[in-house]
């Protein structure tokens, strides 16, 4: 196993160089002067002209790059061209908002979707199936940002039952604030015994995990149910109902543990696909995280933030990808790493 | 079989919904009376008075103070006491001396004196970002007392209006005036108005809770804290407004900002800002080379349905490139109206009876909600005296880019959104149209010396009746050549909670709202 993630990690290192160049090349390759976006739109040509050299933006493409891996192995991501505090900063107080919105969301998406998978499998072909089927469509066919306004209208402006977005109610945010400990709300609040301000942090967070979730609901609730029929068709499982195991044994023990490979690669990539189906939900309900954070990098093309946010996107996918390969062999131990 | 499954079902149903139940029981607290809360479009670029030169300038005026402020429209005087409670100027201009207020404290403890203000400017002056270009003209800052500052100026200025300004102008602690630009960007400042900063979340929230020690006292009703919510969408901005969930925003989608009075919960407030449109057009190449098919273009506007369209009615057609209720702005200028006929002839007269064969490009910045709706009407009535327009829409640094790649490569016609640093007219006209060989932001590439000449000469006037009267003839010279369609001054609008009172709107301070004398009934 060693040897297997060593080898991962080796590829790991290519990925990213790869996926630097070219995002480095795009970033300079847009139109756009990078100089503008440090000194603001009103700049005079003489500060500009600064700027430019002091950024290195007077030298070649090639250096430049260099001059960027450079620092990038010293763990410099350099420093944001719109609020000027180093990349770094920005990213770690960015990424704790948008980390609890993905582990809120893959944990619905779970805890629904493999029972769901699990019930749709066995009753095949009701109209529990039917159902089933169609919800797990409809969750990976609607697009996640007009789930997002459509959540808003019907939970918040029509019911009043949730709040349009934001973490904390600005009230409970000043009158009970939560411990800054690990940055995420959740668990800072539990930590800190702080329950008003728990309350009102889940109470926040559970329309954007929903809107989250659905894409991996679905796909979570469809593979489950595609590989739990084959696996009900399987002799073993005739064999462990004909001696009299309970059927909840066979389905959620016998059953679910030899379908659960696929589901947790489905759930894997799933959760990695998250880190990018944030942005528009973080844009929606004003979400402070990583989407958030790159979406205003963007829209300026300041680039130092954009390259950042990529490599830790890129590295994400594939160290999820790693544990999600990593829990199959233990899960499934006819899966050896080759 | 079936019971032991449907017992699991049954459990997992239950805990399902316990889980999904939990959030359902909390309930948004009604804001207090004391809290504001203020839904903005307006990220921080810098905590840095002397670097600052953006959007944050929101949340700045609020935080510091500069010598004395351009007084609201309808004031009995131009400028009003802040930091300094009097001052004059020696009658060639070039002598500038600011009375200081006593007793005024700085968040940090430190307290203002003469020396204080010298440093603050110096520092600005040399870090040389941001605006510090607007005190090019000090040549040296004099501390004859503690509480009297004399600036010398290298050349003739109206140094009141600098000091006015919403730029590079605010007065620092000197317990930090000789910080790093990075203790202020780490979420540091050091200001003596009346809200300080609390804690800052970027991209998030902002919590500012007032200065108790602030000089003009907390007399009647004021707010304990102001928290300001970072929402970029327009939609959501209104929602909070609706539920109560804040009592300001920015900005609501333009077709609610028609309708906005109806709500039984919020009005809109509007006010003059000198936030102005144009439509710069590339003298240096054909069509727009040829005086007359620009005066052409200028009269085959609809400004009246653009204002309509655009700004949802808030606004009023330019006269002239100096917004209304500024400095230099001339009501008796020249304005071209919509006349479709005129335009036509001028066309004809220009060599174009028949149109122009080829497109003329015309880009907007795409973030830019009013140039994306007012393009198409452009280019319909444009059309109609023959010139093909073809629409780019681009983000703003590329637009900017594109326009200062040479006039060959440049586009045809360029929008532009303008405000000025300070309100003094010499900023926009220097910028927009002094002759450049490199363009920074003379989008149309004009060369007209006498023009420069004029508006240097007028800066350089110390009485504001004589500067006044050279203005107005360099913008008749401008108006003349039509570089530019001068297309709108937009009104400043302010979205509030009905209950939410004492809003001033001053358009020297763009979209500021002034948190001070702001209060709940």
């Amino acid at each position: 196993m060693l040897r297997f993630i060593l080898k991962r990690f080796f590829w790991l290192f290519f990925v990213l160089l790869g996926l630097c160049a070219i995002t480095f090349v795009l970033s300079r390759v847009v139109p756009g002067d990078p100089a503008a976006v440090y000194l603001g739109p009103r700049a005079k040509a003489e500060q500009l002209a600064e700027v430019r050299v002091k950024l290195g933006l007077d030298k070649p493409l090639h250096v430049q790059f260099l001059y960027y891996l450079e620092d990038l192995l010293r763990g410099d991501f350099g420093e944001s061209l719109r609020t000027h505090r180093p990349v770094m900063v920005g990213i770690w107080e960015h990424l704790p908002a948008s980390l609890e919105l993905m582990f809120s969301a893959m944990l619905m998406a779970t805890l629904i979707g493999i029972p769901l998978g699990v019930i749709s499998a066995k009753k095949e072909n009701t109209l529990t199936d039917h159902f089933s089927r169609f919800f797990a469509v409809a969750s990976t066919s609607l697009p996640s940002f007009w789930l997002a306004m459509l959540f808003q209208i019907l939970f918040f402006k029509w019911l009043g039952l949730f709040p349009i977005g934001g973490r904390m109610d600005t009230v409970v945010s000043l009158v009970n604030p939560i411990e800054k400990i690990t940055g995420f709300y959740v668990l800072d609040a539990l930590l800190s015994g702080n329950w008003t301000a728990l309350k009102n942090v889940l109470h926040h967070l559970f329309l954007p995990a929903v809107t989250l979730a659905s894409y991996s609901t679905g796909v979570i609730t469809r593979m489950t149910r595609s590989t739990m029929l084959e696996v009900l068709r399987e002799d073993y499982i005739t064999t462990a109902r004909s001696i009299g195991v309970g059927e909840g044994e066979i389905l959620f023990v016998q059953g679910l543990r030899n379908a659960l490979a696929p589901t947790l690669t489905a759930a894997g990539l799933g959760f990695a696909y998250m880190l990018i189906g944030t942005v528009f939900i973080e844009l929606i309900f004003f979400w402070p995280g990583i989407g958030t954070y790159v979406t205003n990098a963007i829209l300026l093309n300041d680039y130092p933030v954009i390259m950042g946010v990529t490599l830790l996107m890129a590295t994400f996918y594939v160290v999820v990808n790693l544990i999600v390969d990593i829990l199959i062999a233990l899960v499934d131990p006819r899966i050896r790493f080759e | 079989m079936s019971s032991n499954l449907n017992r699991i079902v049954f459990a997992v149903t239950i805990i399902g919904l316990l889980v999904l139940l939990v959030p359902l029981s909390g309930q948004a607290a009604k804001l207090p009376k004391d809290l504001m809360v203020f839904a903005s479009t307006d990220s921080v670029t810098t905590w840095d008075p002397s670097a600052s030169y953006s959007v944050e300038l929101t949340y700045m005026a609020n935080i510091y103070e500069p010598l004395i402020w351009v007084s609201p429209p309808g004031s009995d005087s131009q400028f009003e006491p802040a930091l300094a409670e009097k001052w004059e100027s020696t009658p060639d201009g070039l002598q500038w001396t600011f009375y200081l207020r006593k007793g005024v404290k700085f968040h940090d403890g430190g307290v203002l004196n003469a020396r204080t203000v010298k440093d603050s400017f110096e520092r600005t002056k040399s870090m040389g970002k941001g605006a510090a270009f607007i005190l090019a003209p000090i040549k040296e800052i004099q501390t004859p007392d503690d509480y009297t500052v004399k600036f010398i100026l290298n050349s003739p200025a109206p140094f009141d209006r600098i000091a006015a300004s919403a730029y590079a102008a605010w007065i620092i602690s000197p317990n930090a005036v000789q910080k790093e630009r990075q203790w202020f960007d780490e979420g540091h400042e050091a200001g003596s108005g009346p809200y300080m900063l609390e804690s800052y979340k970027p991209d998030e929230e902002i919590v500012f809770k007032r200065f108790d020690g602030y000089w003009r006292g907390w007399q009647g009703p004021h707010f304990d804290r102001v928290v300001v919510k970072i929402v970029k969408e327009a939609t959501v901005a209104e929602q909070m407004l609706e539920s109560g969930t804040a009592d300001l925003a920015t900005r609501v989608p333009i077709e609610s900002g028609r309708t906005f009075n109806e709500k039984a919960c919020c009005e809109k407030l509007v006010g003059p800002s000198y936030m102005n449109y144009a439509i710069h057009l590339n003298t240096a190449i054909p069509p727009f080379d040829n005086k007359k098919v620009r005066q052409a273009a200028s009269y085959a506007v609809p400004y009246e349905d653009m204002i309509e369209v655009g700004l949802a009615g808030l606004g009023r057609q330019a006269i002239g490139p100096i917004p209304y209720g500024q400095f230099g702005h001339d009501d008796s200028l020249h304005q071209y109206g919509f006349d479709l006929e005129k335009a036509k002839k001028l066309m004809a007269e220009a060599g174009y009876p028949d149109g122009i064969k080829e497109n003329v490009i015309f880009t907007y910045a795409a973030e830019n909600a009013v140039e994306k709706a007012i393009a198409p009407l452009l280019k319909e009535q444009l059309a109609r005296i023959g010139i093909k327009v073809e629409i780019r829409p681009m983000i703003w640094n590329a637009q900017w880019d594109l326009v200062k790649g040479g006039p060959e490569n440049a586009q045809h016609m360029a929008a532009l959104l303008w405000w000025p640093t300070f309100s003094d007219p010499y900023e926009t006209l220097i910028s927009l149209w002094q002759v450049e060989e490199k363009p920074v932001w003379n989008f149309s590439y004009y060369k007209n010396p006498k023009f420069d000449e004029l508006i240097n000469k007028a800066y350089a006037t110390p009485d504001a009746v004589g500067a006044q009267a050279i203005y107005s003839e360099a913008q008749k010279i401008l108006i003349e050549d039509a570089p530019s369609i001068f297309l709108f001054d937009q009104e400043q609008p302010v979205y509030k909670r009905k209950e939410l009172k004492g809003i001033v709107i001053n358009p020297a301070y763009p979209r500021v709202p002034f948190w001070y004398p702001m209060y709940k009934e």
